[in-house]
């Protein structure tokens, strides 16, 4: 190999701190370098030509830079060597001025550290070989999962940008929570009046797909490149025959025996139903929990009074295989259930707050049902036990939020301004009512935010008190709130006909299980991870994986929107070409030195490791090895140095190639 | 005894097995391992005091291999090395019958009469005298001898000493080594078509017995083990320079237990401990 | 030998995700540190191999240094993870033989802690220089310089 090194002064940014004249003479006696020189800028135009140059004149066959980090110029400068022909994956960077001119004073000891580092990058381009990058193909169709607000943004978005979209939702219907809230905030719009409109869209939609009532099951592949397995769960009612007309709920004998999940637990539903009058689809499923039929089979009401045959008891789960090339995960939130600890988890939860023990202490999201005209009360403020209007009620904030010890650490950012509007709408019904909230503070950073919760004091008479609760006991039909106002130091005591509880807004339960199925990071609070907190807010680190709304991170209404938007956005940068762009960095194996331990298969986070049968010309199976799926394999080398014998090896970074460099030190 | 003959012999007559692995005597303190490939071979089947090889180590063998189903007769110890294997996906378990033995301990080694002095240090405190995973069981288990675990008291001395007593130690132990990989070969857990101490590009283990090629090849070999290593001593009874391989290989299994709650080859289905992870491994040691 | 005068030899191993860019980071920031770390850039901590170290040792490193992204935080999802399950069992090994554990140091260097890795880089360099040249290790070293 004939190797060229090339130092680069960078203006003074290395010369000033390496001697780079003694650095490209001391390269000049390295085995196999022809050619060292050093120049002012190496990027520059004239710079990258003196490379070309000596590649055309001297017949390089591999390049060394020293110069500024790999992560600034590598592109660069391997592409002025593609240009002169030579492979670019034979050009090495040693990084000489953030790792070295930058970091010493000393021009000896950078000099010297500059020669070491050249050292190791020449005896590494000496043992790379030449790549050539992976082309793949992208499928441009989206993968929704998640049929909240979020779900529908990011469906609506790139459908509209005119590209097929299959979204998601595990339950009957699209809307999500929101579809459950009475009036938003900051401005008080009924919020089904303004989501069901984006719900019917995304239904009449020919670019969507819509899958209520399902669950994604399994993904396959990479970016662009994905094989998605979708399990539609049994309806156990026909969707292409069913009307939506609704006699079967209607005549359906079980009445009060099943909650409604929509109406968190405040009222029944029958066993077979839809969750609320404006679903989307609005076909119902049935409960196999509390139908009669599936206990026993003595009732068969809904098939008699269906005109369409539409029931089918004998449905079963349906698996559809999808082939898609982005994933939007809009999977939301759900409410921490504080009278029972979460699985796994350290969380102590708040049992002093009564909440499951006493009917009037309601969760925020029940409250919001109880508010709403669609609820169960009509939207008239009667507490679940007696239906009785309450007349004082006390909303406590930060209940498993910002509380390390029994709850959560983090900011649930909405409850200052939910649990704001709840009082203001209580107030706006019940004049003579009386509403207090106790907070840790008040965080109501957010357009029209802060003004909202002024309103509530300053115009609706709302008392806040800065302050825990540390007890709820009932007495005489009465809930006793003790806490502490700590602004004014003393203990106080609310007789209160009601509760509502701003509980922590946590990660889906089964949030973990849906990361490892797609294989994504996540936090250790279930929430799913961003690339870069900053720059990179909503991209998974796992490529063409993309995030939205409050699976990520407690967020609220406008925040899930926007997010959900730039997801959408994400994917579509995605398709804007035909083919991606891949590094040839990927494992390869030396199948007659894999003992077929599936060591590779166990560690490897892509599931890019195969299981393939080695032959005899008679067809028998000699032995089972390794098979990396080079599509899949993102190149992290875990497999490579799990092997112990190392028959799989990942190339760019082959154990010859590290070992070189240990050797260089010498 | 005439058990075992015969129920080595039903395994052919049923059409269980196309071939047995079990012992034969040579004298009265002495088995050698014996693949018997007819009914008859089987007669001079024999389970002592005396049956120390872990016959397991045969079933990665292609010779053995290509008879097809095998029958052997296994310790409780050795049977952790087929849980390991099948962990491994190094053999199928339909294609192994596994005659599983109540074990009351086994000699150290052989030409000598067993009791509490002789007794295998690895059986003293054994928790799989039933073997975990068998088809089929025989003996019963009864009192054992009782004796001092010596073993377990030096690896705890050894914890106890500065890093350059330790060095010395080890040094002085590791340049024993010839290098003839008797141990490697009588490990029923070294499989690999090619063993790392034999690849030559790069050479991460130097080939000779030289100091530093002898510390690498016993570290990475110990090293390679951990987590795996089932405890059956095969190496160190194996080793003709007399190495205590089993300090490494124990305190290894100790640390999987401690940091880990991971005991190897007790049950197929549990993921090995190097190629999972745990959200809550210890890292106090990282800064 | 005098330790004043003892500059060690340490090699690094750090991912390219995070150490690496962190180390970037100290550079741009224009922290200044102990000149005697070499790095050698690896994609992610889960290609660090026990027997790199090993190597590093017998090729003269007086020191070895580890780091990679915080667990959570890997490029590659879980990469991390199962490297920091090896160096649980093989520095517990390595400690076991007698090789002290301030000649073998692990770190989780993010992308943006530059401050952090000039800390990590600095106090491991001034653990090695208090113990001095590996020795033993050069004991032994020379031995197969000598017989061949």
């Amino acid at each position: 190999m004939k190797i060229g090194v090339f130092i680069c002064h960078c203006g003074e940014n290395i010369g000033r701190t390496v001697d780079c004249v003694r650095v490209a003479k001391a390269c000049s006696f390295f085995p196999n370098v022809v050619h060292s020189v050093e120049y002012k800028y190496m990027c520059s135009d004239p710079g990258q030509n003196m490379i070309k140059q000596a590649i055309k004149d001297l017949k390089l066959d591999g390049v060394v830079v020293g110069s500024c980090s790999p992560h600034m110029h590598e592109k660069t400068f391997r592409k002025a060597v593609s240009d002169a022909g030579v492979n670019p994956f034979l050009c090495e960077i040693a990084n000489l001025r953030e790792h070295v001119s930058w970091v010493h004073d000393d021009k000896e000891v950078a000099t010297d550290k500059a020669i070491d580092l050249m050292r190791f990058a020449v005896e590494k381009v000496k043992r790379n070989a030449p790549l050539k990058t992976i082309q793949v193909p992208v499928t441009k169709r989206t993968l929704v999962i998640g049929g909240g607000i979020a779900g529908i943004q990011a469906a609506l978005d790139v459908a509209n940008a005119g590209y097929e979209v299959v979204l998601v939702e595990k339950e009957p219907s699209i809307g999500g929570h929101m579809s459950q809230l009475s009036e938003t905030f900051p401005t008080l719009d009924c919020s089904q009046c303004i989501l069901t409109p984006r719900m019917v869209e995304v239904y009449q939609h020919p670019k969507i797909k819509l899958m209520t009532y399902s669950e994604v099951e399994k993904v396959e592949g990479f970016i662009g490149n994905f094989k998605v397995t979708i399990r539609k769960k049994a309806r156990f009612v026909d969707d292409t025959l069913c009307s939506g007309c609704g006699d079967c709920a209607i005549k359906c004998p079980i009445k009060k025996k099943a909650l409604s999940e929509f109406d968190e637990k405040l009222a029944f539903r029958s066993a077979i139903y839809v969750p609320f009058p404006q679903a989307v689809p609005n076909i119902p499923v049935i409960d196999k929990e509390v139908c009669t039929y599936f206990k026993n089979g003595k009732c068969s009401m809904c098939v008699k009074v269906c005109g369409r045959n539409a029931i089918k008891f004998d449905q079963q789960d349906e698996f559809i295989s999808e082939d898609i090339g982005a994933i939007i995960v809009a999977t939301g939130y759900k409410l921490y259930t504080i009278d029972k600890k979460p699985e796994a988890s350290e969380i102590k939860g708040y049992g002093e707050y009564g909440y499951g023990k006493y009917k009037d202490v309601v969760d925020g999201l029940q409250f919001e049902r109880i508010a709403s005209a669609s609820g169960p009360t009509s939207g008239e403020f009667q507490r679940p036990s007696d239906g009785k209007t309450p007349k004082k009620i006390v909303f406590i904030q930060c209940v498993g939020s910002r509380d390390e010890s029994k709850g959560f650490s983090y900011c649930s950012k909405i409850c200052c301004m939910y649990t704001a509007k709840h009082a203001m709408l209580y107030k706006h019904k019940v004049h003579d009512g009386e509403a207090y909230v106790f907070y840790m503070d008040i965080r109501a950073g957010g357009k029209m935010y802060e003004e909202f919760v002024r309103r509530a004091i300053e115009e609706d008479g709302v008392k806040y008190i800065r302050g825990r609760v540390s007890r709820i006991y009932e007495e005489d039909g009465k809930y006793i709130v003790k806490g502490e106002d700590t602004l004014a130091g003393v203990p106080i005591q609310i007789d209160a006909d009601m509760v509502v509880l701003a509980t922590a807004m946590v990660a889906q339960t089964d949030a973990p299980k849906l990361a490892q199925t797609i294989g994504m990071p996540y936090d250790n609070y279930g929430f799913y991870s961003e690339v870069h907190p900053k720059l990179r807010p909503v991209e998974s680190s796992t490529g063409g994986v993309f995030l939205a709304g409050a699976c990520n991170s407690p967020r609220d209404i406008p925040d899930s929107v926007a997010m959900a938007s730039a997801a959408a956005a994400k994917a579509l940068v995605l398709f804007g070409s035909d083919m991606l762009e891949r590094e040839p960095t990927i494992a390869f194996v030396n199948e007659n030195l894999c003992a077929g331990c599936f060591y590779c298969k166990k560690v490897c986070a892509y599931n890019a490791i195969e299981v393939k049968q080695i032959k005899d010309k008679n067809g028998n199976v000699i032995k089972e090895v390794a098979f990396v799926n080079s599509g899949l394999c993102q190149g992290c080398g875990t497999c490579n140095a799990t092997c112990p014998s190392k028959a799989i090896e990942l190339i760019g970074y082959t154990d010859e190639q590290i070992y070189a460099e240990i050797a260089a030190l010498m | 005894m005439d058990d075992i003959k015969k129920i080595a012999r039903e395994l052919f007559t049923s059409g269980k097995v196309n071939a047995v692995l079990g012992y034969v005597s040579i004298n009265g303190q002495r088995t050698k391992p014996f693949l018997a490939t007819k009914p008859e071979e089987t007669d001079n089947f024999i389970i002592n005091k005396y049956i120390l090889n872990n016959l397991t180590v045969y079933l990665t063998k292609k010779e053995i291999l290509k008879y097809g189903k095998i029958g052997i007769f296994a310790k409780g110890c050795d049977v952790k090395a087929i849980v390991a294997l099948l962990q491994e996906s190094q053999i199928k378990r339909e294609e192994v019958y596994i005659v599983g033995i109540n074990c009351n301990g086994v000699c150290a080694d052989f030409d000598m009469e067993f009791s509490g002095e002789t007794i295998a240090l690895k059986c003293l405190n054994c928790e799989v005298r039933t073997p975990k995973l068998y088809d089929e069981l025989i003996g019963t288990t009864e009192e054992m001898p009782k004796a001092d675990d010596g073993k377990l008291k030096m690896i705890r001395k050894i914890e106890a000493l500065s890093s350059a007593e330790k060095w010395d130690i080890f040094e002085e132990q590791f340049d024993k080594c010839i290098k003839c990989y008797a141990c490697r070969q009588a490990c029923p857990l070294c499989y690999c078509e090619r063993c790392i101490s034999d690849k030559s590009v790069p050479r991460w283990i130097e080939s000779s017995a030289s100091k530093r090629g002898n510390f690498s090849w016993n570290i990475i070999r110990a090293f390679h083990l951990a987590g795996r290593c089932i405890g059956c001593n095969e190496c160190e009874r194996a080793c003709p320079m007399e190495i205590p391989l089993s300090l490494l290989n124990r305190k290894m299994a100790m640390v999987a237990q401690e940091e880990f709650k991971y005991v190897s080859g007790l049950d197929p289905n549990t993921p090995t401990l190097i190629g999972s992870y745990d959200l809550k491994d210890d890292e106090d040691f990282i800064e | 030998m005098e330790n004043k005068t003892f500059e060690p030899k340490i090699i690094a191993f750090v991912c390219n995700w995070c150490t690496y860019t962190g180390a970037d980071l100290a550079g741009t920031s224009r922290m200044k540190y102990e000149p005697n770390v070499r790095l050698i850039k690896l994609p992610c901590t889960g290609r660090i191999d026990p027997v790199m170290i090993l190597k590093a040792f017998e090729k003269g490193a007086d020191g070895v240094l580890v780091s990679g992204c915080h667990p959570g935080d890997c490029h590659y999802n879980a990469g991390n993870f199962h490297a920091r399950r090896r160096w649980i069992m093989f520095h517990k090994l390595l400690d076991f033989v007698g090789i002290d554990e301030n000649r073998l140091h692990f770190s989780w260097v993010s992308a943006s802690e530059g401050k952090k890795f000039v800390d990590v880089i600095n106090g491991f360099v001034n653990k090695v220089k208090a113990k001095g040249p590996f020795e033993k290790y050069e004991k032994i070293n020379k031995e197969f310089v000598i017989n061949g």
